[in-house]
């Protein structure tokens, strides 16, 4: 039937039309149709409707709610013709109008989706078959159920139909060489090859991913990916359920294009960095956090329960961001949590157990070998032998062995409820997530507690409330530095002798300084931990350490919440206010028991037991007024808000001194203490408020032609008056060739070009008040022989301050071909201009300090490729997306400075490692250039410049020959020069996943390319550390080496002093971050079980890493830029688990 | 009823929250002083003045920490003294004077010119604010603004000696001027030292001090400035009126009963003795002020290291600590003062010392080494402090000036005025009457005066504009390297010449 209508439609309109319905069937554009006739009505009929008073033909009147709820009937023309309706408004609810007015009449309705309904006779028999007629019916492959309205297609023609209500169809005159294609909304294409039989049944597979259908979160609001212009990329629920994660951060990594994620530190629960198409400011490039429409600014994402997160949007144009202004520049990062589903009840319990450990440890040097390096390097400088007989050492201590854990446990727990009915829906969990950390356990635990009520209530019609409560807390014993060469477990396990023992069991030694005269350390048998004689300054015997840090902890509870209040007072017209707030309470304790872990490292003097609590605050209000209309084919959507966001945050703590006791668990603030002893500090971050004004209009013809126009007006408090608001605007279009008439019927079944430009600021790279002038003391005088303390002002004020300002330019395309296949490629261009820095003011001002001022800028070009593919089968399916970026970062303008020095220097060098500068990218390394190793005095002597004189007078065979850069004949800091790049150009994703019957397969792995490690793990003031099994191959006669120098304690040549090339390693890796096995239990047996559904997994995280790079972990980043001082590394997990629905 | 009323009521909240939160962004910083609201209480107006005090003391300074002990490079631009030091390149600045190659980026003027104008700002921040302050008694005020314009006079004074052509401003700069000012005309800035001092003169306080303010601004101490100023603005010209001016001033100084000479040549630089009745103006240091080498060269922070800098290096023995070798006195001085009674006081002769001790050693630097070093300010154990960086804590007070100067100068002055010679004789003979020294031969010429003034005040720092102020300095200095037209002036500083409207003084790239 439903081809007669088409037929009708086609004898009623023109041409387009059949375009415009196969357009409708294709991707479910259901607007477009109403408003096409809302046109004819509105013309003449509308009017009539209005005089005649009494009746009206039942064609007319569907037409009046077609326009009215922007809804699409589809009929047969025939039951309609003729049929009189009373022209009195209807009352009830959308359905009950529809079933009111059709009764009379003897005819039903049912729907294809919510807003498109066919019409049928109530007593609908089957329709007749004609000779040469092909009929069937077309069903879910999943559920077996019958869809109606899938389009059938003669290909290559426009011959074709659509099932009715109960799946089936009948297309006539199907010629044998004919192919006949099924689409539908929501299920991936058929195409089935005639071949003389008259009934073909399709059974159409739910297609995954699609471009198009997907609702895309945007900031304020949703949109249909297929409108979408900007650049935008998602994380899915099922993308999470699928391979958990423990933190948001996670769930980012390697799965989206454009974002780069490192770890700073394996340690449980260490957040990563975070970047977002490069490094957009020298400042601050975190991405902007919005979980449910609450900014997450302080105390970071880490509170967010991962299986809480239906969906991720991260918007990484200037002008999908630019709805948040001036926070905005560095992307924006949007989280929806679920919801409940408005018909069925749901509960869902999901666990897993797993055992960690490392998967590298260093090759450090034994016993043995160490007294032979030890003796050569001693010798080298003109000192004796330190050990006479290197052989009797033999093995020695793996210090290594006493710090990793390698069955550390993970255990992870969650439980939801989620359901609803017609007017309300609710989603309610628990989680609970423990996690021992891999290296010095005692002292690195990380434990989560989270619960989360999210509801939706339709107060009326036309008033809907909803609220998001979430509550977490957190411990976690992290008292390891994770990434430094200044001691802790990790530094001290890598520099230590081999040596020196363990643990202490000869009476002589234990009844002899310094273990007789010291508060050493002791085991429970009361052995004194081992103290190294040969390596001091902050290195420990690591399970000593422990014992000195044992109990410290510190914990946060967070609270987020939002509550939001919606009214329609008219059709279309939302007016919406939100109210969000993020309470966190957050603190330490910590007790400092008397210890003697060596002659650096002590406290000989009082305990102490100190207790930090701090809590900060940030409210945010939003409100919105968001109206949609269509006119033809033009669709609308408009936005204006405001919103309003205030932060403040204070701390208060105090030590007790000298408590009686002796460790964590019995130390307390109720042990009375003299005045003196007690100490009290705190302090109040400085309030920091927010106020902007935003608009922004959707608009596209037919999907066909899509434009963005967003503007935000944002005012800051950290900022000077003349500056206090900033205008942040930002266009984006898109066109969708596909979907012309013209375009051809090729391999590609849908495309869409985008282009976006836009302006983002960044506020965050400015601490509070530094566009005013402070006044400090310490500018002191002596009047007679006292000193009287004297106050000016700092820095002069520079009330011009302002933001720094991100223009991104964005162009690319989406495409979906061969029915299995999607494709997403973007180029950006993006300029950060005017970044603050502290101006250089001439000093005949006299100012104490300089200003900040906006005066430096770089930029960031990349490319962005996501591939998917995905095929579904009878039992079996298959599908793959990867992804891959590429990203330059370079900096254009420093202001007046030849060079931004790194803030990381490395150990006792004398010349920092990274250097920033006009030309090159942020933080680059920059250093000394080797060129092999002399190999004899002749090779020395000759290395002479134009005088003749010797380049390296100080070099001896077995150091390093520099390369004289600038060419002045001896080796000075001006010859240094930038030797890599901390961060990497190229990322990569790829996410395969596969399953058969009941049987699942994942598999995920992520990597970068093209990046530097400096390897700092040896500290270089400290002669006697120990080496790593590189040095084994150091250089001791002609010919022995290239590559890696003699080893000398006085190092003349600075061959290891010297920051170079030597230390530099290639910090590509890819590594298969997880892959899992899964097993969904049948039907019938769960259905026994008295559950929905089941299935147990077994998983394994960070099995494998392919890299080129010798430390622990490749994966170097964050904070540490690079420098690899022996960071904690990422733990390898198995883990078995189980998800069951009831 | 219910919907239009909720309705209503939303859309009004929303409107409202467009128009209203606007106030939100009007925060105020806690436990913060903004310079907007500080200078209310008589507490703070007195802690601003302890700051515009405050540069005086600075041994280091400029953008890039330049080490500036006063008196370090004005001694090495001398032919009495060296710089000195570990080798060539040991603080290019005093390095630079000491060859006079110095050019916009090497020298030691970042150093002298962000100190004076330190002092500057804050004295010019002072007086623009003090109105503004509550509960301050009339005399105190009177007091403070007269200091305030004291010191600015004081820095100008030092500007103008050292660079000649240099911004002058009395208030704070605003953001907008700080590239539009330009240099102003050399007499421009001595007018207004000579009227902040001619202010301050009326309402400072007489010498001497009580104990605890002892350091301070005293009229006697303005007295000096301001006529030391008239003199350096008269050079070597001819200018009755104003050297009758200065010979006056000087004279109300010199015939003040609070001021005399002492006894004993000696006692005037004991670090134990500060504040004598010698002292007119002294720039002050204590053993307290806890300078270590991490602060060291921030600027506000006061060590004394010039002591440390001009002890003998590489000594080990009684009397002197270890010190760093610089301005090691050359023959010029040393012949000059063989025979003198000062000799001793001035000169340490460290190569005697050394072979006359056998419990002295002393590996001398190599460069510029003569044996011979500053006693006045020399390192002596029994002032080294007992803290933890006594190098940069020495107690050593620098008197700028002292009574036997003004008495010099006045009889400069009133040679150059046509004054009473015999008045003139009788202030000479008073500086050498004291060391045991004969009174010159009468009459006495401006040679014997400049002659006095060298030996009397040697290593004090004079020299060099003594030389220059009287157009002696092209002949004395001559084989230093002094080019006449140029070098009577040190250059702008490089940093302050970029994106300025600053001309480089003439001669200098």
């Amino acid at each position: 039937m439903i081809n007669h209508i088409i037929k009708n439609l086609n004898d009623m309109k023109t041409k387009s039309y059949t375009f415009l319905v196969l357009f409708i069937f294709l991707f479910g554009v259901n607007a477009v149709w109403a408003d096409q006739s809302a046109q004819y009505v509105l013309n003449e009929n509308f009017v009539k409707v209005q005089e005649a008073n009494k009746t009206v033909s039942l064609e007319k009147k569907l037409e009046h709610i077609e326009t009215g709820y922007n809804v699409v009937f589809l009929y047969e023309s025939s039951i309609v013709k003729g049929k009189l309706s009373s022209a009195k408004e209807l009352d009830g609810t959308l359905r009950e109008k529809i079933k009111k007015l059709l009764e009379p009449h003897g005819l039903d309705y049912s729907y294809i989706d919510n807003r498109t309904f066919v019409i049928s006779k109530l007593s609908e028999t089957k329709l007749e078959i004609a000779a040469d007629t092909v009929s069937g019916v077309v069903t879910d492959s999943e559920t077996n159920e019958t869809l109606p309205g899938v389009n059938i297609l003669v290909k290559g023609t426009s011959r074709g139909t659509s099932t009715n209500m109960d799946g089936e169809y009948s297309l006539p005159s199907v010629e044998p060489q004919d192919t006949l294609r099924f689409s539908y909304i929501g299920y991936q294409t058929q195409e089935i090859a005639y071949d003389g039989q008259n009934e073909i049944n399709v059974a159409l597979q739910p297609r995954t991913y699609a471009a198009g259908e997907e609702i895309v979160v945007v900031g304020y609001g949703t949109q249909q990916r297929r409108n979408v212009s900007g650049s935008i990329s998602s994380v899915s629920s099922e993308d999470l359920d699928e391979a958990p994660v423990q933190r948001l951060d996670d769930a980012l990594q390697g799965r989206l294009s454009g974002v780069r994620v490192t770890s700073s530190s394996g340690a449980p629960g260490s957040s990563s960095s975070v970047r977002i198409r490069g490094t957009t400011s020298i400042n601050n490039s975190d991405p902007l956090y919005i979980v449910d429409g609450v900014p997450i600014e302080n105390g970071g994402i880490g509170y967010l329960n991962p299986s809480d997160i239906e969906s991720i949007q991260v918007l990484k144009d200037a002008a999908s961001a630019a709805i948040y202004g001036t926070r905005a520049a560095s992307g924006v990062v949007l989280v929806s949590t679920k919801s409940g589903s408005r018909s069925n009840f749901e509960a869902s319990y999901s666990s897993y157990y797993g055992i960690q450990g490392p998967e590298q440890k260093l090759d450090l040097l034994n016993a043995r070998e160490y007294a032979v390096l030890r003796n050569e390097a001693s010798v080298a400088a003109g000192n004796g032998v330190v050990f006479s007989d290197p052989q009797q050492y033999g093995e020695g201590t793996d210090w290594q062995e006493t710090i990793f854990n390698n069955s550390a446990a993970v255990i992870n727990q969650n439980l939801s409820f989620s359901g609803g009915n017609e007017s309300s829906s609710y989603y309610a969990s628990v989680g609970y997530y423990d996690e021992q950390g891999i290296v010095a356990s005692p002292i690195s635990h990380n434990k989560k507690v989270s619960f989360r009520i999210n509801s939706t209530i339709d107060v009326t019609e036309w008033l809907t409330f909803s609220e998001n409560i979430s509550y977490t807390y957190e411990k976690n014993r992290g008292s390891l530095a994770t990434n430094s060469e200044f001691g802790g477990p990790l530094s001290s396990a890598i520099n230590l002798d081999p040596i020196t023992p363990v643990l202490i069991t000869n009476e002589s030694t234990i009844n002899s300084p310094p273990y007789s005269n010291n508060p050493v350390i002791r085991n429970e048998q009361g052995y004194p931990y081992g103290i190294s004689q040969y390596v001091g300054q902050e290195m420990s015997n690591p399970l000593a350490y422990m014992e000195t840090q044992r109990g410290n902890y510190g914990y946060s509870h967070n609270i987020v919440g939002n509550l939001s209040l919606q009214v329609e007072p008219i059709e279309n017209l939302l007016v919406k206010t939100d109210i969000g707030v993020k309470p966190a309470f957050y603190g330490f304790e910590s007790f400092t028991p008397v210890y003697y872990l060596s002659s650096v490292a002590q406290n000989t003097g009082d305990n102490s037991f100190a207790r930090e609590n701090s809590r900060n605050l940030i409210w945010s209000w939003d409100n919105t007024i968001n109206y949609t209309t269509s006119l033809d084919y033009h669709n609308f959507d408009f936005l204006v808000g405001t919103s309003t966001r205030e932060q403040s945050s204070t701390t208060v703590g105090g030590t007790y001194q000298a408590i009686p006791a002796q460790n964590f668990d019995n130390a307390s603030m109720n042990f009375s203490v003299p005045n003196e002893q007690r100490i009290a500090f705190g302090g109040e971050a400085q309030p920091y408020a927010l106020n902007s004004y935003f608009g922004r209009i959707n608009y596209d013809y037919d999907s066909r032609y899509l434009l963005t126009v967003v503007l935000r007006i944002d005012g800051s408090s950290r900022f000077g008056s003349e500056n206090q608001y900033g205008t942040f605007p930002a266009v984006s279009v898109g066109w969708v060739p596909s979907s012309e008439q013209f375009f051809p019927d090729t391999f590609v079944d849908y495309l869409k070009v985008r282009a976006s430009y836009g302006i983002n600021g960044n506020d965050r790279s400015l601490g509070d008040f530094q566009y005013q002038s402070t006044v400090s003391g310490g500018r002191n005088y002596v009047f007679g022989n006292s000193i009287y303390t004297g106050a000016s002002p700092n820095a002069p004020a520079n009330p011009s301050l302002e933001w720094e300002e991100t223009t991104q330019i964005n162009a690319g395309f989406d495409a979906t071909f061969l029915n299995d296949f999607s494709l997403t490629f973007d180029y950006y261009h993006k300029e950060t201009n005017g970044m603050l820095l502290q101006v250089e003011i001439p000093s005949y001002v006299g100012a104490s300090g300089n200003p900040f001022g906006n005066v430096a800028s770089l930029t960031n070009d990349g490319v962005e490729l996501e591939l998917g593919y995905n095929k579904q089968f009878e039992d079996y399916g298959f599908s793959v997306t990867a992804n891959g970026s590429y990203n330059k970062n370079e900096v254009t303008d420093i202001g007046e400075n030849d060079f931004l020095v790194g803030s990381i220097p490395l150990q006792a060098s004398a010349y920092e490692l990274t250097r920033t500068t006009v030309g090159q990218p942020i933080g680059s390394f920059y250093g000394f250039e080797t060129q092999g190793i002399f190999q004899t005095q002749q090779e020395v002597n000759s290395y002479t410049n134009s005088d003749g004189d010797l380049i390296q007078p100080n070099a001896q065979p077995g150091d390093f020959r520099w390369k004289d850069l600038n060419g002045d004949g001896q080796i000075t800091s001006e010859d240094r020069t930038f030797i890599g790049n901390p961060t990497a150009p190229w990322t990569f994703g790829i996410n395969l996943s596969a399953n058969w019957k009941q049987f699942d397969f994942k598999m995920f792995g992520q990597g970068v390319y093209g990046n530097d490690i400096f390897q700092g793990l040896r500290r270089l003031d400290i002669a006697s550390a120990n080496y790593t099994t590189r040095a084994l191959n150091r250089w001791t006669g002609p010919g022995t080496s290239n590559s890696y120098p003699r080893l000398s304690d006085t190092d003349p040549n600075d061959n290891f002093g010297n920051p170079s090339d030597f230390y530099l390693s290639d910090g590509s890796y890819f590594r298969i971050k997880t892959m899992q096995f899964g097993y969904t239990l049948p039907v019938e047996l769960s259905n026994d079980l008295g559950i929905q559904q089941a299935r147990v997994y077994v998983r394994a995280e960070n099995l494998a890493t392919i890299t080129g790079y010798s430390g622990f972990d490749p994966e170097v980043g964050g904070a540490s830029f690079g420098i690899d001082r022996g960071i904690y590394p990422q733990a390898r997990s198995f883990q078995v688990g189980v998800n069951i629905k009831f | 009823m219910m919907k239009s009323l909720l309705t209503y009521l939303m859309c009004l909240a929303v409107v409202v929250s467009f128009a209203s939160c606007d106030n939100v962004l009007d925060v105020e910083p806690k436990g913060q002083q903004l310079e907007s609201n500080y200078y209310q209480t008589p507490d703070q107006a007195y802690a601003a003045l302890v700051a515009a005090y405050n540069p005086i003391g600075w041994q280091t300074g400029g953008p890039d920490g330049t080490w500036i002990p006063l008196l370090g490079p004005l001694n090495a631009a001398t032919a009495g003294m060296n710089a000195g030091g570990g080798g060539p390149n040991d603080i290019p600045t005093i390095q630079a004077w000491n060859s006079y190659d110095m050019s916009s980026a090497v020298g030691p003027q970042a150093g002298y010119w962000s100190r004076s104008y330190a002092g500057i700002n804050r004295a010019n921040l002072f007086l623009a604010r003090i109105d503004g302050v509550q509960g301050l008694d009339e005399a105190t005020k009177a007091r403070y603004v007269a200091e305030a314009r004291f010191l600015r006079g004081y820095y100008y004074f030092w500007l103008v000696r050292l660079f000649r052509n240099v911004p002058l401003y009395t208030s704070p700069l605003e953001t907008s001027e700080i590239y539009e000012i330009e240099q102003a005309p050399p007499e421009d800035v001595y007018a207004q030292i000579d009227e902040d001092f001619t202010a301050a003169i009326a309402d400072l306080p007489a010498a001497p001090l009580p104990s605890n303010e002892a350091g301070r601004a005293t009229k006697g101490a303005a007295r000096a400035f301001l006529a030391k100023s008239l003199m350096y603005e008269i050079g070597d010209s001819q200018d009755q009126e104003k050297m009758g001016r200065a010979a006056n001033l000087l004279n109300q100084v010199n015939t003040s009963t609070a001021y005399a000479l002492l006894d004993n040549y000696p006692d005037i630089f004991r670090a134990d003795n500060k504040f004598h009745s010698e002292s007119i103006f002294e720039i002050t240091h204590t053993s307290k002020q806890q300078a270590d080498w991490p602060n060291f060269g921030s600027g506000n922070i006061q060590g004394n290291v010039y002591v440390q800098m001009v002890g003998p290096r590489g000594y080990s023995g009684p009397k002197y600590a270890s010190g760093y070798g610089f301005n090691p006195i050359t023959s010029v001085l040393v012949d000059a003062l063989q025979g003198d009674p000062r000799y001793g006081y001035t000169i340490a002769n460290i190569d005697s010392i050394a072979s006359n001790n056998s419990s002295a050693s002393y590996e001398p630097s190599p460069h510029q080494n003569t044996g011979y070093f500053i006693e006045k300010y020399a390192p002596l154990q029994e002032n080294r402090a007992d803290v933890i960086t006594p190098e940069l804590n020495y107690p050593n007070n620098y008197i700028e000036v002292r009574l036997a100067e003004t008495y010099l100068l006045e009889a400069e002055a009133i040679l150059r005025s046509n004054g009473s010679i015999a008045r003139a004789e009788f202030l000479v003979d008073e500086v050498r009457d004291r060391v045991g020294l004969g009174p010159v031969t009468s009459p006495v010429t401006l040679e014997d005066v400049y002659q006095e003034m060298w030996l009397e005040l040697a290593t004090e720092g004079h020299r060099w504009f003594n030389l220059v102020r009287t157009g002696r300095a092209a002949d004395v200095l001559a084989d230093e390297g002094f080019v006449e037209g140029v070098h009577e002036v040190l250059p702008i500083p490089l940093e302050s010449l970029n994106n300025s409207q600053l001309e480089q003084n003439n001669g200098y790239d």
